[in-house]
């Protein structure tokens, strides 16, 4: 049985079907990139596994717990939550506190971590991601990179068990695409023999997708030699 | 001509006119909380659509919207009594009328009345809160009920802040028709003040004065909390003994290192972690 396992994922927009009965299986320790063009519900996957999305049908098994993606009890909604994080492609920062106060807001508010626990765990991620100089500065005093950095450590803050990232770096230019890359991928290291695990959107980037194009090539076999 | 208007006692009549202030502010008190609170309550049904209590929301503000503050605050005075009395036909009951002060239905009139468009102005301002964010809070796992408090109203209350404080000022001024409810607030005073020496308009200039040195104080109130709630435009700095300096236009507020609960050795850059 895999670490993470989901099942019979069905979600249509009205008449849309865009998600069809999707499995999947996700070890400890992947980082699973899906893409695809625009419109092929890549983000509404990601969406329906923390239920900002409610499903049709399908289920989530983690570490043996299974959850119901349909259900409606909240408790159970939240418990799911708990165990799932997600990095936005707009960053979705909270516009009035600091990018302190953002990382620290999950950690008092959701984990009931006294003041002083969660700025302690607030600093020591925000400092992985490099931005244990701009503390006490708004999103709006952040460029989108800095933003996004915030992003990723609020969401590494509360030790999720999946991180769904959707298209991170996509509403970045090109030359903050970089220190985001950087930041996801020792996310991903670190996570690897932790405890969490990434899925991560990505049709923009360039050497994600020069990669997994190889990869089709190579197992077509029209370009091997 | 002499003593066509005496300018002496638009300033003397002061006093005597400030001993019913708190009746003024009394119901404006009062009629700001039903009107936030309902008004908070009136947009969560329609923005949530919940059936039966959204269509009576809808009449609701639509009634209250279209039909003069002083018509209400009549039918709130007699029509309460009248509710009463059938109440107690039918009830068996004994509530008496008039042990209720006339100055409950003023507020329920004029509280009702704020309600109608402060429902209107909260219910655009959660709107204009981003979706990206809620999402985000929801995603952290936080129940309904802290996005509202934590994510959505202190973003909403930014936006609403200038326009609710539109609607205190012409309800401090609305709270001068309580007198229909027999209630003697400034105006009533000032009005009753006048009857004994015929010196109206002196009085209405003192009422003016009034009314405007209130209406100023609350706009600084309201400039105040502006600067409270909206985020400062530039990046606050560290000095290089860790104390942080916020500034907001002109004014700098300095946070001390030592209560920004960071340690020395924390905020001090660790580059071999960085990477």
């Amino acid at each position: 049985m895999s670490y993470i396992e989901i099942r019979g994922l069905s979600k249509r927009f009205g008449s849309n079907i865009v998600l069809d009965n999707v499995d999947m299986d996700i070890e400890k320790g992947d980082v699973i990139a899906l893409i695809g063009p625009s419109g092929t519900g890549k983000s509404t996957l990601l969406r329906c596994l923390n239920l900002l999305e409610r499903p049709e049908s399908g289920t989530v098994t983690i570490e043996g717990r299974r959850y119901d993606l349909t259900t409606r009890n909240s408790k159970e909604i939240n418990e799911l939550r708990s165990h799932t994080e997600m990095v936005f492609q707009q960053f979705n920062l909270f516009r009035q506190r600091t990018a302190l106060a953002n990382v620290m807001e999950g950690l008092t508010v959701v984990k009931g971590m006294d003041e002083k626990t969660a700025r302690e765990t607030a600093l020591y991620h925000l400092r992985k991601v490099g931005m244990e100089d701009r503390l006490f500065h708004y999103p709006k005093h952040l460029s989108g990179g800095q933003q996004q950095r915030v992003a990723i450590a609020r969401a590494l803050a509360m030790n999720p068990l999946l991180l769904l990232m959707d298209e991170p770096t996509s509403a970045l230019d090109p030359e903050l695409v970089g220190e985001v890359l950087q930041t996801v991928r020792s996310a991903a290291q670190d996570v690897a023999d932790g405890t969490a695990k990434d899925i991560f959107e990505h049709p923009d980037n360039e050497r994600l997708r020069r990669f997994l194009i190889n990869i089709n090539m190579l197992e077509t076999g029209e370009y091997a030699t | 001509m002499a003593n066509l208007f005496d300018f002496k006692l638009v300033f003397t009549e002061i006093p005597a006119i400030l001993h019913y202030l708190p009746a003024t502010i009394w119901l404006t008190l009062a009629a700001l909380l039903i009107g936030l609170v309902l008004g908070l309550i009136i947009a969560l049904i329609r923005i949530n659509n919940i059936p039966v209590l959204k269509q009576l929301s809808i009449a609701f503000v639509s009634v209250i919207r279209g039909t003069p503050i002083i018509v209400q605050l009549y039918i709130s005075y007699f029509g309460i009594p009248i509710a009463l009395k059938y109440i107690n036909y039918y009830n068996g009951t004994d509530y008496d009328v008039n042990a209720i002060p006339g100055i409950v239905f003023a507020m329920a009139a004029l509280g009702l009345n704020q309600a109608a468009f402060d429902s209107e102005t909260i219910r655009s301002a959660i709107q204009s809160v981003d979706r990206g964010q809620i999402d985000a809070a929801r995603s952290l796992g936080m129940t309904g009920f802290q996005v509202l408090k934590r994510v959505i109203l202190p973003q909403a209350g930014a936006v609403a802040l200038l326009p609710l404080g539109n609607s205190v000022i012409s309800l401090i001024k609305g709270t001068s028709l309580a007198f229909t409810c027999s209630v003697v607030e400034i105006t009533a005073a000032g009005k009753i003040l006048a009857g004994r020496n015929y010196r109206y308009f002196e009085v209405y200039c003192s009422l003016a004065i009034i009314y405007w040195v209130i209406t100023f104080m609350l706009e600084r109130l309201i400039k105040w909390l502006e600067t409270k709630v909206t985020v400062p435009d530039e990046a606050p700095e560290m000095d290089e003994y860790g104390n942080l300096h916020i500034r907001k236009g002109k004014k700098e507020k300095v946070i001390p290192a030592a209560s920004l609960g960071i340690t020395p050795a924390a905020s001090a850059p660790d580059k071999g972690d960085m990477a």
